[in-house]
C-alpha cells in the first residue's frame, strides 16, 4: 500500500487560565469544541485516541487517563488509546504519532487531546509539583524544577555574548500579549506596554513577570485523518503534516551540549530534520508558533530555527521581523505568554492555530499563509519538537 | 507538613512527593554515590572496559554497554560561570534566596547546581566554589514486620570558598 498522507482537519480548546474544573471536565470541553469544528464528523468515526498530559498522575492522581477521557468524551477507540508525556511537547508528540499511524494505515481517524489541571486546592502543592518536571534525582533535589533560574542564565549568556537587551526581551512579550488580546481562549487578554514589561516585578533577573509564561489549567484537541477522509468530511482547504522532528541530545542540566546556554544544538538538529522532511527552508515559513515559555526562548528560537543569524535574535524581534508585516509572524494567537501553558495541550493549541491560519480563518490572520511551523521546547530545555504543516503535501 | 490534609495520610511518608532521591540501597543501585558524599567525595562511575566516565553515575556504561564499572573521584572545586538568585516563588523545602549557578569544575566539566551558604548579592562570576555535602531528611523505609526505619541521606550543593 502506498503511504497515505495525513491531514489535520479540526481543532478545539477551552478557556485557559485558573479553571474551576477538573481535568476530566476540561478534556470534555476541548473535545466538544473540536467536534463542533467539523460537524460532518461523528464520534464513531474516531478509531484512535491519544491523550497528552504530564501532570495528571501528580495533580489529578490519575494515571492511565486515556481510557477515562475516551469514555467521558464518548469515544470507543479500536486502533490506539494511549497517554503521552513529553511535558511541554506532549500534544505535538501525539500529532507526530498520529501522523505515523495514519500514514501507515494502522489508524484512520485519530483525536489527539491533552492538557493539565495544575492548580491544586493548596497552592504550595502546585509549585512543589512543578519540581517533578526535571531529572528528579539530580536536578529536583537542587531545587531546579521551576524553570526561571535556567532561563535567566540563558538570557544572561545571550546578553553577554550578543549584546541582547532587556528591551529586546520585552518586545517579545509586548507582541505576544498584543496577539493574544482578542483571543477568547487565552489566559491573558490584555495588552501590555513596553514600559509595563520593563517595570514589572522581577521573577529571576533579568526575567520579570511578563517575561514568563504563567501556570495554566486547560485542554485542547485536534483530529487527524488521511487525505481521502479529510476531503470527505470538510470543504475547507486541506492542511497536511509535512515534516516532523523531535530531538533530545542530553537529559539534564549537567550534560549541556551547547557552547553556552543560549546555543541550542538540539533545536538545530530537530529543525534540520523537520525542514528536510517537509522539503522547505526557513525562508519558506509563512507563519510560526514557537515555544515562548520565556521571552528569551523566542529570541533563541528565531536564531536556531534559521529565521535570522545566530546572535541577531534581539534586533530581529525588536524590529518586528517576527510580527505581522515582518519576515515571519510568530505566535499569532498570543503564544504561551498570552494563552498560558497547560503542558500537554500547548502543542495542540499551536496545531489548532496553524490549521486556522492555513485555512484562512484565524482571528489574527496572516494573509495567504501556506506553510506553517510549530515548535515546542520541553522541560529544562531537554527536548525540541517541530511540526511543519502545509497546504500542499 | 503544617497543612491540613487527608486524615488517612497523617504521619505517613509519601515517597511520591519526596524531592530527594530514594538513596537507600534497597531502592538504588548507585547508593555508593551518596555514601561517598558523607566523606565529602564527589564521585561517579568509570567504565573499566572503555574508560567512559559519565556524570551522573550509571549501572551500565552508556557508550559500550559494559556493566563492569568502578567508582572514581571528580573534582570538588570549581568556579562560577553564571548565577541566578531566585527571590520570589521559591518552592517548598528551599529557603529564599534560592541561588543556582552554572559552574566549571577543575577538570573543565560544567554543571548547574544550587549554591549553598551564600547570601543574596554575595556571589560573583568567577569566584571559587567547593563541594558542600549535607544531610537531608531521612527516608522512612518499611522493614520486615512493618517496622519503620529511618535511613539517613546525604545530598550536595556547592558553596563559595571563603
Amino acid at each position: 500500500m502506498a503511504e497515505r498522507k495525513a491531514c489535520i482537519i479540526a481543532g478545539g480548546m477551552d478557556r485557559w487560565g485558573v479553571r474551576e474544573a477538573s481535568i476530566v471536565d476540561l478534556a470534555q470541553e476541548a473535545a466538544k469544541d473540536c467536534f463542533d469544528d467539523v460537524p460532518a464528523l461523528k464520534k464513531e468515526d474516531i478509531d484512535g485516541f491519544l491523550f497528552a498530559s504530564s501532570y495528571c498522575g501528580r495533580t489529578s492522581f490519575q494515571v492511565n487517563p486515556a481510557p477515562v477521557m475516551a469514555e467521558r468524551i464518548g469515544l470507543k477507540p479500536t486502533s490506539i488509546c494511549s497517554r503521552l508525556d513529553t511535558l511541554c511537547a506532549g500534544g505535538s508528540s501525539g500529532i507526530i504519532l498520529a501522523t505515523g499511524l495514519i500514514r501507515s494505515g494502522m489508524a484512520d481517524v485519530v483525536m489527539v487531546a491533552g492538557g493539565e489541571k495544575l492548580y491544586t486546592p493548596q497552592r504550595w502543592e502546585t509549585y512543589y509539583s512543578e519540581m517533578a518536571s526535571i531529572d528528579h534525582d539530580w536536578d529536583g533535589a537542587q531545587g531546579m524544577g521551576l524553570p526561571p533560574p535556567f532561563f535567566s542564565m540563558t538570557a544572561q549568556d545571550h546578553m553577554k555574548r550578543y549584546g541582547t537587551t532587556k528591551e529586546q526581551l520585552a518586545a517579545v512579550s509586548v507582541k505576544n500579549r498584543r496577539n493574544g488580546a482578542n483571543n477568547p481562549n487565552a489566559q491573558f487578554q490584555k495588552e501590555v506596554s513596553l514600559e509595563e514589561v520593563m517595570a514589572a516585578r522581577p521573577v529571576v533577573p533579568p526575567l520579570g513577570l511578563f517575561d514568563c509564561t504563567p501556570i495554566t489549567d486547560g485542554c485542547a484537541a485536534v483530529i487527524l485523518t488521511h487525505e481521502d477522509k479529510a476531503k470527505e468530511l470538510s470543504d475547507r482547504p486541506l492542511v497536511y503534516v509535512r515534516g516532523t522532528a523531535q530531538a533530545s541530545l542530553h537529559s539534564m542540566s549537567m550534560n549541556w551540549n551547547g557552547e553556552s546556554l543560549a546555543d541550542w544544538v538540539h533545536l538545530r538538529a530537530a529543525a534540520k530534520r523537520a525542514y528536510e522532511q517537509a522539503r522547505v527552508k526557513p525562508e519558506d515559513i509563512d507563519v510560526a508558533q514557537t515555544h515562548d515559555c520565556f521571552t528569551i526562548s523566542e529570541i533563541v528560537e528565531m536564531e536556531d530555527l534559521g529565521f535570522c543569524k545566530k546572535g541577531e535574535g534581539g534586533p530581529f524581534v525588536e524590529s518586528g521581523q517576527n510580527d505581522f508585516g515582518g519576515k515571519v509572524p510568530v505566535n499569532t494567537d498570543g503564544g504561551l505568554l498570552s494563552c498560558g501553558h497547560p503542558f500537554g495541550a500547548t502543542g495542540l493549541r499551536q496545531a489548532r492555530e496553524m490549521l486556522f491560519q492555513l485555512q484562512g480563518r484565524a482571528i489574527r490572520q496572516v494573509e495567504g499563509a501556506k506553510i506553517g511551523l510549530a515548535h515546542n521546547l520541553s522541560g529544562l530545555n531537554v527536548e525540541h519538537t517541530i511540526l511543519i504543516y502545509g497546504r500542499e503535501p | 507538613m503544617p497543612v491540613p490534609g487527608v486524615p488517612i495520610l497523617d504521619g505517613l511518608y509519601p515517597s511520591t512527593l519526596d524531592l530527594y532521591p530514594l538513596e537507600a540501597k534497597e531502592f538504588n543501585r548507585i547508593h555508593q554515590f551518596y555514601e561517598n558524599l558523607r566523606e565529602n567525595r564527589f564521585t561517579t562511575t568509570k567504565c573499566k572496559k572503555c574508560g567512559t566516565t559519565p556524570f551522573p553515575p550509571r549501572v551500565v556504561c552508556p557508550k559500550c554497554n559494559s556493566d563492569d564499572l568502578e567508582w572514581v573521584d571528580l573534582p570538588t572545586k570549581g568556579k562560577v560561570l553564571r548565577f541566578t538568585e531566585e527571590v520570589a516563588g521559591v518552592p517548598h523545602g528551599f529557603d529564599s534566596p534560592l541561588i543556582h549557578a552554572r559552574i566549571e569544575l577543575e577538570d573543565g566539566s560544567k554543571l548547574i547546581c544550587r549554591i549553598a551558604n551564600c547570601q543574596a548579592g554575595e556571589l560573583k562570576e568567577g569566584v571559587a566554589v567547593r563541594l558542600f555535602a549535607y544531610e537531608v531528611p531521612p527516608m522512612i523505609v518499611e522493614k520486615r514486620g512493618g517496622v519503620m526505619e529511618e535511613v539517613p541521606r546525604m545530598f550536595f550543593a556547592f558553596e563559595p570558598v571563603k
